[in-house]
């Protein structure tokens, strides 16, 4: 539906926002600086960092959008450079976005097939990281299943290491490609009203969000069942609620996330229908939200299991293919500031 | 206007702390009035049926939390209508099936095809558990949710304790989170593997392979832990030892939201039963040492223990004509249920006001249902009894079909002449 998009777009509000729109149109967002060398998570960044690489994002988006050419220098950021998808696990949304950014800031990208690879030989990750770093890679992007990984990995290679999902721990890029899609789309974040709803206690997406969003000072509120609550999540600044019509009343953002049925075992949540029953987002439940609330999903759906898919398909309320498009915008603002910092060292 | 007033009757109302004599008049199947002393003139007029009590106990129909359906499945040992009308004999008024049937109740439309299939019944109102997890396997949790928007009142595991430590978190958690109550039989499978009665020296005398009571504890004692985590309400199910009374009392000192039930073998009985092979004394859990006897009856009168069941179930006469190992565990109980637990009152070990609270308010807060409060607005489910009418224990005259019990040739007292479920007569004893 190519039209939505455009529909989307045009009706991008222009009014708190409204001083970055404003500036922008004179004078872009420079690139973001980072006090770190690697882009591991949310946490630990601060608020001028995030903002300026959602600000930088939101150029990169325009750029996109307005299917603009690329052009030097921005073409030529990544220039000579090499970028390492090093995938772990299984992505398509995320190592093909990664991909398409650091093309397009013109770096040269290499994806291991992790399936094929040496990994399966029995290669440590700390043997595979030694391997690759032989090799000289600028950038790493890594998705891993374990919590850490990540981190670990930047101990022990040279490049600049970002983190493209660890376990249940972070997915940084995420959570800044969620934020951008909300500021584009509404014009702030602040003061806004955010349940992040479902598996919270597997998911990375949920704790880069919440680290992100508070930070920008959003208001945000947990909806999920008791057994995918994790231990004192409290701490973190937000609202606990066990019941999605409750829990999403009155909320600007609905942020379903994936109930990862691949690990379900029956315990945790007894099945599809009974989740769908209760956590499943559809237009009746919605209905408790704000008259103009919106819907996000990192993806991918599971379709009848978190969100049925008239709402998921609502070209009026889902941001669902909006967050995949500025994706791509997020993860060039990302590249270049570490390739920037790179360059300077 | 008044369709029933039940008068001159020694009113006991556990909710208000009321033993005395007084009356209560039902209209539309709702308790209108409920007071001490007789009604005034003016009421009596308008009365459609009077029933003069003659100086005998009306009390709130009895709520029996633990009874084992065969209604679907074993409907040949006992089906759902002679369950309810058996009941209602017996004083009880609800029922609370297990998830024991065949198939197992974990599922929301068998929730709802069971008390619809009541509903066509003149007899005690029928309240079920769903099954913890499928199959009552103990692994996988069921659909509690789509059970309990079915009314499920609380989920069980019939008589196969939840093991599995992270299974039994995660369903604390869960029925926190709908806000019912997680029953557990409580025994360590593992300690109890093979064993055919309580351990002790009894059971060493009569080469029986012995269960440890520890083992009932043991399980009260980690679930207190997984209950301190999760904040969930905690049923203990007919407890049998000192060790649980000691621990469910240890809980409820803490403010833990945990809440436990016997059934009359426990305090009418001990081991030394056993003594003949008799297999009417095989139940489950088994019949334990003197002092735990005394135990659970110190544990009903200090109010550690909140409520009696009948622990009821239509046992196979065939199953039970075995050597004492393989012979199938548990008896009816729903016939016995009132007088074993007015034994308590006979004896001064408990007040009729306690019987009556263990019997119907107790239970009934647990669950979370309507009974044990003669008050206003209330549905008429009352028993009217005489509570010193002596008796002697017959399962040849049992109103239920399942005809084994342990107390066979036991006199007893107090004995039930009608009951009422929402002001409408389910027994009347002729």
């Amino acid at each position: 539906m190519p039209p939505a998009y455009k529909l989307i777009f045009m009706t991008k509000q222009s009014d708190s926002g409204s001083r970055n729109t404003a500036t922008l149109a004179t004078t872009p967002a420079p690139p973001a600086r980072l006090a770190s060398k690697h882009l591991l998570g949310i946490e630990g960044l601060n608020p001028l960092e995030i903002n300026a690489l959602i600000d930088r994002g939101d150029m990169f988006a325009d750029l996109i959008q307005e299917e603009q050419p690329i052009t030097p220098p921005l073409s030529e950021v990544l220039k000579g450079r090499t970028v390492l998808n090093l995938f772990f696990e299984n992505s398509t949304r995320t190592r093909v976005s990664f991909e398409l950014a650091a093309k397009n800031l013109g770096g040269s990208v290499l994806n291991i097939n992790v399936a094929g690879s040496s990994v399966k030989k029995g290669e440590t990750l700390l043997d595979t990281a030694t391997t690759l770093n032989a090799m000289h890679p600028h950038i790493l992007v890594v998705r891993h299943n374990c919590s850490g990984a990540a981190q670990l990995l930047s101990q022990h290679v040279d490049a600049a290491v970002i983190n493209a999902g660890d376990g249940r721990h972070e997915h940084p890029t995420q959570a800044l490609l969620d934020a951008l899609t909300i500021k584009r789309r509404v014009g702030r974040i602040e003061g806004l009203k955010i349940a992040i709803c479902g598996d919270i206690a597997n998911s990375r997406v949920a704790r880069s969000n919440i680290h992100l969003l508070s930070t920008l000072g959003a208001e945000i509120r947990l909806v999920c069942p008791a057994t995918l609550l994790p231990d004192a999540v409290d701490a973190m600044g937000v609202e606990i609620h066990t019941n999605l019509e409750q829990g999403i009343e009155g909320v600007d953002i609905v942020m379903m996330l994936r109930l990862q049925t691949e690990r379900m075992e029956g315990t945790e949540t007894p099945s599809q229908r009974e989740y769908f029953n209760m956590f499943g987002l559809d237009r009746r439940k919605l209905m408790r939200a704000a008259p103009d609330a919106l819907i996000m999903h990192p993806g991918p759906m599971n379709r009848g299991v978190e969100i049925d898919s008239a709402t998921a398909d609502d070209v009026e309320k889902s941001l669902i293919r909006t967050q995949v498009e500025i994706g791509v915008a997020a993860r060039m603002a990302c590249l270049e500031a570490l390739a920037t910092k790179e360059g300077a060292a | 206007m008044t369709d029933l007033l039940l008068h001159n009757a020694r009113l006991i109302d556990p909710a208000r702390g009321i033993d005395a004599t007084g009356h209560i008049a039902v209209t539309d199947g709702v308790i209108t009035a409920a007071g001490t002393g007789e009604p005034d003139k003016a009421s009596m007029k308008a009365v459609a049926q009077s029933v003069d009590c003659g100086g005998a106990c009306l009390a709130p129909g009895l709520v029996d939390m633990r009874v084992q359906t065969s209604d679907p499945g074993a409907e040949h040992l006992e089906d759902l209508a002679t369950l309810l009308h058996a009941a209602a004999a017996g004083g009880i008024t609800s029922i609370v099936a297990l998830p024991d049937a065949r198939p197992v109740i974990d599922d929301a439309s068998m929730i709802d095809s069971l008390s619809l299939r009541a509903t066509r019944i003149d007899g005690a109102r029928l309240f079920l558990y769903g099954a913890a997890t499928t199959g009552l396997q103990g692994k996988a949790m069921a659909e509690l949710g789509m059970m309990a928007e079915a009314g499920a009142v609380g989920f069980a595991n019939g008589t196969r304790t939840i093991m599995d430590s992270l299974v039994m978190r995660r369903l604390l958690s869960y029925c926190g989170m709908l806000d019912k109550p997680l029953v557990q039989h409580c025994e360590d499978h593992a300690l109890t593997a093979g064993s055919e009665m309580n351990e002790s020296e009894t059971s060493t005398r009569l080469g029986l392979i012995g269960a440890p009571a520890a083992a009932e504890a043991m399980v009260i004692d980690r679930d207190l832990h997984l209950v301190r985590m999760t904040g969930a309400r905690y049923h203990a199910a007919h407890i049998s030892t000192r060790d649980a009374v000691d621990s469910i009392r240890r809980a409820k000192d803490e403010g833990l939201a945990v809440t436990a039930d016997t059934a009359p073998p426990y305090f009418m009985l001990n081991e030394l039963s056993v003594s003949t092979y008799d297999t009417a004394f095989k139940l489950a859990p088994p019949l334990r040492s003197e002092d735990d006897r005394e135990a659970i009856i110190e544990g009903i009168a200090d109010g550690t223990i909140d409520a009696i069941a009948s622990d009821h179930i239509a046992v196979d006469g065939d199953a039970k004509a075995q050597p004492f190992g393989p012979a199938q565990p548990g008896a009816s109980g729903i016939d016995t249920l009132l007088a074993l637990a007015l034994s308590l009152v006979h004896r001064e070990r408990i007040s009729m006001l306690r019987a009556m609270e263990c019997l119907s308010l107790a239970p009934a807060s647990i669950l979370d249902i309507d009974g044990g409060a003669l008050i206003e607005g209330a549905a008429a489910d009352l028993v009217l009894f005489d509570p010193s009418a002596s008796w002697v224990v017959r399962a040849a005259d049992f109103a239920s079909n399942s005809r084994i019990t342990p107390f066979e040739g036991l006199p007893v007292q107090g004995r039930v002449r009608s009951s009422w479920v929402g002001g409408m007569p389910v027994f009347t004893r002729s």
